[in-house]
C-alpha cells in the first residue's frame, strides 16, 4: 500500500521519437508525490501532450520506463483509478451531456449515479438534456472535467484544462482545480498559462523541447527574492552594500542595483546608505515571476541552465 | 462487458445516421426486389411474376444483401469506427477502464445487434409488399417455411455481418470515414467485379473468385431460393458465378468476419491515438 508522499506518476529516460528526426520527449524523468497539484509547464510544442498520452497509454513510448499508479499505461487497473481530460474534451456531438457521459460510465464500469453526481459538481445539470454540440467551450471544458471525475479517481490528469474559457471561466476552473487538490487527490496540470499554475500547484516541471528543463516549487524556481535600489550616485552605493557580510551579489541593471540578501536586510541597508550620504529613491523587495522564469527556461536554443 | 455493448447501443441507437442508414435500406430494399421490377413487367421477371409472390420471399429479398445489403452494412461498420477518430471520441473511450480491446469487442457486439433490425425491417416490409403484390394478382397467399425464413434471416444476417466487419476495418486502417467509404465501395463495385470477369481468361484468378464476398454472399442467397437469373440481371451488383456450396460460403464469410476483426484489433491495440 502506497502513503503519502511516494510516486504516483513515475517515468524513467521516457522518449518518444516520430521517424528519424522528431524528438518529441527525450530522456523524461518525471515523478508525480501522491496528494500534490503538479503542473506541468511548457510552450505549445514542447512535447507536454505527448507525455500526458504516454502516462494514458494512448501513446507508445519509443523507450524508457512509465509506472501510473503502479501499473503500466494504460492498464485497465490503472485506469479504473486516473481520470483525463487531453487537449480538447471529445464527445459524440448527438448525444446530450448525461448520455455522453452515460456512455463513458458504462465503459468505465461505474454506477449511473455519479454521472449525475459529476454533472452537478460541474453545474452542468441544467443542460445535461442538450446535445454536446450546442455546449459553448466552456461548457464542454466543464464537461470534460465531468467526464475526468466520473471515476471519482485518485488521479486527475488535465491537459490546458482552461483553454478557450473566459476570464470568468478561468478562475472558476482554477478554484475547481484547487478544491480537487485540497480532497486528496493527485492532480497533474498541464498548463502554458503561468498564472493558473502559480495559483494552484504545489510542484512544476517545466519542459523544453521535449526536455524537463526544472522542477520544483514554484518558490524554488522563482529563486530567493532580493533587494532593488535606485540611489544616487550608484557605483557608492553598490560599493557599500557589497561590504556588507551577508550579501551574496550586487549587480546593477538599468540604473538600479539588484541586490542577492536576504528582503529582511532591507532597514540596514538603508539605513547605511543615508548614513552614508547617499540618496537612496527607492528600495523594495523582488522576486523573479514565474512567467518570467518560464520564458528563461523556455528559450529555445539556449541552455537553460 | 454487458454494460460496454449496452453503452456502444446507445451510441448506435441514437445516432441519427443509423435511422436513416435503416430507412433508406429498407425503402430502397423493397423498390428494387419488388416495386420497380413488378411495376416494369413482371411476366418479364427472370422468376416471373411468383418471385414478387410471399412464398418467393427469402429467395428475392436475400438475391440484395450482397450487394446492395452489403454497402449499407459496409456504411454502418465505418461509421462505427471511423467517426471516432473524427470526433476524436477514441482517446476519451480509450482513458476508461476497459481497455482497447474491449471497446472494440462492444463496438462490433453492438453492430451485430444493430444489423439484426435491418434484416428483420427488411423482411417485414418484403412481407407486407408481397402480400400486396399477391393479392393484386388475385394469388393464393402461401409463405414460405418458418425454417427457410430463419435459415434466410440468418444468412442475411451473416451477410451484413462480413460487410459491416470490413467497414470497421477500413474505418480503423484509413481513421476516418469518407475514404474508408470510397476504398469499400471500389471494393465491392470494382475489384472483385474486375477480377471476376477477368477470371475466365487467367487462371490464376480464378480460385480466388472463390472466396469474394460477392461470390460465397450470393451462393448462399441462391441455397436459399434467391434466382440464379435474377442475380445475373442484378444492375451494378449483378453476379453471374461461380457459385460454391453453403458450408463452403458459411465457412469464407465466418472466417473473413473473424479475419477483419482480428485485424481491426491488431491496428487499434498497436497504434497510437494521437
Amino acid at each position: 500500500m502506497s502513503g503519502p508522499g511516494d510516486l504516483v506518476i513515475e517515468t524513467r529516460a521516457l522518449t518518444k521519437r516520430y521517424g528519424d528526426s522528431i524528438v518529441a520527449v527525450d530522456d523524461l524523468d518525471l515523478g508525480v508525490r501522491r496528494g500534490e497539484v503538479y503542473g506541468f509547464l511548457g510552450p505549445n510544442g514542447a512535447g507536454k501532450t505527448t507525455t500526458l498520452r504516454m502516462l494514458l497509454g494512448l501513446v507508445r513510448p519509443t523507450s524508457g520506463r512509465v509506472a501510473v499508479l503502479g501499473a503500466p499505461p494504460g492498464a485497465p487497473q490503472g485506469l479504473a483509478r486516473i481520470g483525463a481530460m487531453v487537449e480538447a474534451p471529445a464527445f459524440y456531438p448527438y448525444l446530450s451531456g448525461r448520455d455522453n457521459l452515460r456512455v463513458l460510465a458504462g465503459h468505465a464500469g461505474v454506477g449511473e449515479d455519479r454521472v449525475d453526481a459529476v454533472l452537478d459538481e460541474v453545474r452542468l445539470t441544467d443542460r445535461a438534456a442538450d446535445r454536446s454540440r450546442t455546449y459553448s467551450l466552456g461548457m464542454k471544458q466543464r464537461l470534460g472535467v465531468a467526464a475526468a471525475l466520473l471515476k471519482d479517481p485518485e488521479l486527475l490528469i488535465l491537459d490546458e484544462p482552461t483553454n478557450g474559457l473566459d476570464p470568468a471561466g478561468m478562475a472558476e476552473m482554477r478554484d475547481f482545480i484547487r478544491a480537487l487538490g485540497k480532497g486528496g487527490r493527485t492532480v497533474l496540470l498541464s498548463s502554458h498559462l503561468m498564472g493558473e499554475v502559480e495559483q494552484v500547484t504545489d510542484r512544476v516541471g517545466v519542459i523544453r523541447d521535449g526536455v524537463l528543463v526544472a522542477e520544483g516549487t514554484v518558490e524554488d524556481l522563482r529563486g530567493r527574492a532580493g533587494l532593488r535600489v535606485r540611489a544616487e550616485p550608484l557605483p557608492e552605493a553598490a560599493r557599500l552594500i557589497r561590504a556588507l557580510p551577508d550579501v551574496a551579489e550586487v549587480t546593477s541593471v538599468d540604473g538600479l542595483l539588484d541586490v542577492t540578501v536576504d528582503t529582511s536586510r532591507a532597514p540596514t541597508i538603508n539605513r547605511l546608505l543615508v548614513e552614508a550620504g547617499i540618496a537612496v529613491s527607492e528600495l523594495y523587495a523582488q522576486k523573479a515571476s514565474l512567467e518570467h522564469v518560464f520564458l528563461e527556461l523556455t528559450k529555445s536554443g539556449e541552455d537553460p541552465s | 462487458m454487458t454494460r460496454n455493448v449496452t453503452a456502444e447501443l446507445l451510441v448506435l441507437r441514437k445516432r441519427a445516421a443509423t435511422w436513416i442508414l435503416l430507412g433508406i435500406w429498407t425503402l430502397l430494399g423493397i423498390f428494387f426486389a419488388y416495386v420497380i421490377p413488378y411495376a416494369l413487367d413482371p411476366e418479364d421477371a427472370p422468376g416471373g411474376v411468383e418471385q414478387f409472390f410471399p412464398e418467393s420471399l427469402a429467395g428475392t429479398l436475400l438475391a440484395g444483401f450482397p450487394f446492395f445489403g452489403g454497402v449499407f452494412a459496409l456504411m454502418l461498420g465505418v461509421f462505427a469506427l471511423g467517426s471516432e477518430y473524427g470526433w476524436d471520441t477514441l482517446k476519451t473511450l480509450f482513458t476508461q477502464r476497459p481497455g482497447r480491446l474491449r471497446v472494440l469487442a462492444a463496438k462490433l457486439a453492438a453492430l451485430a445487434i444493430v444489423l439484426v433490425p435491418f434484416v428483420l425491417a427488411l423482411f417485414a416490409a418484403g412481407a407486407v409488399t408481397s402480400y400486396v403484390i399477391a393479392q393484386i394478382e388475385d394469388a393464393p397467399i402461401s409463405w414460405p417455411s418458418a425454417w427457410l425464413l430463419v435459415r434466410a434471416i440468418a444468412a442475411g444476417w451473416l451477410i451484413l455481418a462480413v460487410w459491416a466487419a470490413l467497414g470497421v476495418l477500413l474505418g480503423v486502417l484509413t481513421r476516418g470515414t469518407s475514404l474508408a467509404i470510397g476504398i469499400g465501395i471500389l471494393y465491392a463495385l470494382v475489384i472483385e467485379g474486375l477480377l471476376s470477369a477477368f477470371a475466365d481468361s487467367v487462371t490464376v484468378l480464378e480460385p480466388l473468385t472463390n472466396v469474394f464476398l460477392r461470390a460465397n454472399g450470393y451462393s448462399l442467397a441462391t441455397a436459399l431460393g434467391a434466382s440464379s437469373q435474377n442475380i445475373e440481371a442484378n444492375g451494378p451488383g449483378s453476379f453471374s458465378g461461380p457459385f460454391v456450396d453453403s458450408p463452403q460460403a458459411l465457412a469464407v464469410l465466418a472466417a473473413f468476419i473473424a479475419a477483419f476483426a482480428a485485424l481491426s484489433a491488431l491496428l487499434l491495440r498497436r497504434r497510437d491515438v494521437a
